[in-house]
């Protein structure tokens, strides 16, 4: 998937004054690369990120997603685009409480439609590939933060999503379980092609990554 | 609910005869509750005078309030003064349950017969002794009987309840029976010009007295349970509302992983149906339960005795009303709280948390 941000801007009301997240952004991102967005915290990452995976709307300026301006697509078609072709890490996993790390993963292969025997074999072996086989019918509060977000990588590529988009998922990790992570998500877009947008703070992830942004006062720069 | 039963019973007691009430009585389908006195001999005067009359059977009927020293809050349990000898007439081919017993006869001045929940509930055998109005009465038979005014009856001659109420020749209620071929409507205006003082009711219009009050009972009905559909819509709107705001973050996940907003308003109003429906199966036990409890503590009736007639009180039908009506209520209740979750943005809740 090729997303293109051009002349992108949010800006957001609080009270009597204006802020603008995401200022004037133009930003490209090709298949199967590993980007990657530093910035410090308010500086409009999120916001960013948001934009690009279709569930914001920008103030001005348009995203393409595979050349198709996405500002002419309805709620419904941004929605499969969400569902179909994208995957989300959130820093705070953002697993649903209730169900197993098993049906967490399910989940959006429910929603696609896919057959429950499918959905159950492919969801055991995403379990299996980010080391979670045996944690598969344990809730997110008996799970480590590092397993939780593991499984929340694993339901972003459930439904074998082109671009994963990982807002700051080494946040709330210690330094070693965070390198697990990146390392786990270094290999998914080696070995599958999946293109990954992430921001972050970590240093680790500005090593392995095929481009590097950063992003001040919602202005985003290229650094290589 | 079993008032209206008992209510609608009377007049299957005294089906096909026009009812004679004094006019200062004040009656429920032409059962005295209050006032209303008149000589017996009238019974005989209506028989000789009225060529319509077949046959006319004084009763007088009573509803103590003191029983067995018990104060009761309503009056459930009666007595029914009768001449042996038409007995018949008023309780029809009711037998003695088990065959067990007899009928008081002429000469009895202190034999009865009772309801089966009377004698269920007092422990009450054919041959005990009974205290009514510090008289003792001899039990000589059990009424083997479905109707509940019948079932709460202490039958007796006319003689003897006249004694222990001290209605001496008085009675309360004429009983006439129209010769073959007069209609009740007929009867009832012959005897309406012979005597000033009384009422003749047919079976039409005793039912038509009944009907405003059955009628406001329903009115009113009507509007509490208007009120409480009301209430319990905003109650179960305002709850889940609470509930989907505590998981606001889970419902913007749905949407952030691109979750069909069908799928999102489904979830919440199968989740408010399935509270409806544990709610209304829990609600009727319950309700049904209380109305057990509360028609035990009015009436001093044994609880126990209830049971058996929990669908009189709480009929069947009313019972899945009431089940529908919760789930429809938590369904429409959930529709708002619906669409609010259909409209959490991960975007928005991320916002506000950091």
């Amino acid at each position: 998937m090729k997303i293109k941000a051009v002349d992108l801007t949010r800006t957001y009301r609080v009270g009597p004054s204006k802020i603008t997240a995401v200022d004037k952004v133009d930003f490209e991102v090709n298949k199967a690369t590993l980007t990657a967005i530093v910035g410090p915290s308010g500086s409009g990452k999120s916001t960013l990120l948001n934009l690009l995976g279709l569930n914001d709307y920008p103030t001005s300026g348009k995203i393409f997603i595979d050349n198709t301006d996405t500002s002419l697509l309805s709620g419904r078609k941004r929605r499969k685009i969400r569902l179909f072709r994208m995957g989300f890490v959130f820093q705070t996993f953002n697993l649903l409480p209730t169900l197993t790390a098993l049906e967490n993963v399910e989940l959006p292969m429910s929603l696609a439609g896919k057959s429950q025997k499918e959905q159950r074999e492919k969801a055991v072996r995403l379990l299996e590939n980010v080391g979670l086989g045996d944690r598969l019918y344990h809730r997110p509060k008996e799970l480590s933060i590092g397993e939780m977000q593991r499984v929340a990588i694993a339901r972003a590529l459930a439904n074998d999503s082109e671009v994963i988009i990982a807002d700051e998922p080494t946040g709330e990790l210690d330094s070693k379980t965070a390198k697990e992570i990146i390392g786990l998500l270094f290999d998914i877009n080696r070995e599958r092609k999946t293109t990954v947008i992430i921001a972050t703070h970590d240093e680790k992830i500005v090593e392995v990554a095929d481009t590097l942004y950063t992003l001040i006062d919602g202005k985003l720069r290229l650094e290589h | 609910m079993r008032y209206t039963t008992v209510i609608k019973e009377m007049n299957v007691l005294f089906s096909g005869q026009v009812m004679v009430v004094s006019e200062k009585a004040i009656v429920i389908q032409a059962i005295p509750i209050a006032g209303g006195l008149f000589q017996e001999s009238l019974a005989e005067d209506i028989k000789e005078n009225i060529k319509e009359v077949e046959k006319a059977v004084p009763v007088l009927f009573m509803t103590p309030i003191r029983f067995e020293e018990m104060i009761q809050l309503v009056p459930v349990n009666f007595s029914m003064g009768i001449p042996v000898e038409d007995w018949q007439l008023i309780i029809g081919p009711t037998p003695l349950k088990g065959g067990v017993g007899h009928f008081p006869t002429n000469e009895s001045n202190h034999e009865v017969v009772i309801g089966a929940s009377l004698a269920d509930q007092y422990n009450w055998t054919v041959g005990k002794e009974i205290m009514v109005n510090g008289h003792k009465l001899n039990v000589t038979g059990v009424l083997d009987t479905k109707l509940a005014l019948l079932n709460r009856c202490i039958l007796m001659p006319l003689r003897l309840a006249q004694e222990i109420y001290s209605k001496s020749r008085s009675v309360n209620i004429i009983s006439v029976k129209p010769v073959q071929g007069c209609s009740q409507e007929e009867l009832a205006d012959a005897i309406e010009q012979q005597v000033e003082y009384v009422n003749a009711l047919t079976e039409d219009e005793r039912n038509d007295m009944i009907q405003p009050v059955l009628a406001q009972v329903e009115t009113w009905n009507i509007s509490i349970q208007t009120v409480i559909f009301i209430m319990s819509l905003i109650l179960v709107m305002t709850v889940t509302i609470m509930s989907i705001s505590e998981r606001r973050r889970d419902f913007a996940t749905l949407d952030a992983i691109g979750a069909p907003l069908s799928y999102v308003f489904r979830l919440v109003i199968l989740e408010t149906a399935l509270i409806g429906v544990l709610g209304g199966i829990l609600g009727i036990a319950f309700g049904s339960l209380a109305a057990l409890v509360l028609s035990s503590l009015y009436t001093n009736i044994p609880l126990a005795q209830f049971f058996p007639s929990i669908f009189e009180i709480v009929p069947p039908i009313y019972m899945l009303e009431i089940f529908l009506s919760v789930v429809v209520v938590c369904c429409v209740g959930g529709i708002i709280p619906a669409i609010d979750a259909t409209r959490m943005r991960i975007a928005e809740v991320l916002k506000a948390e950091y």
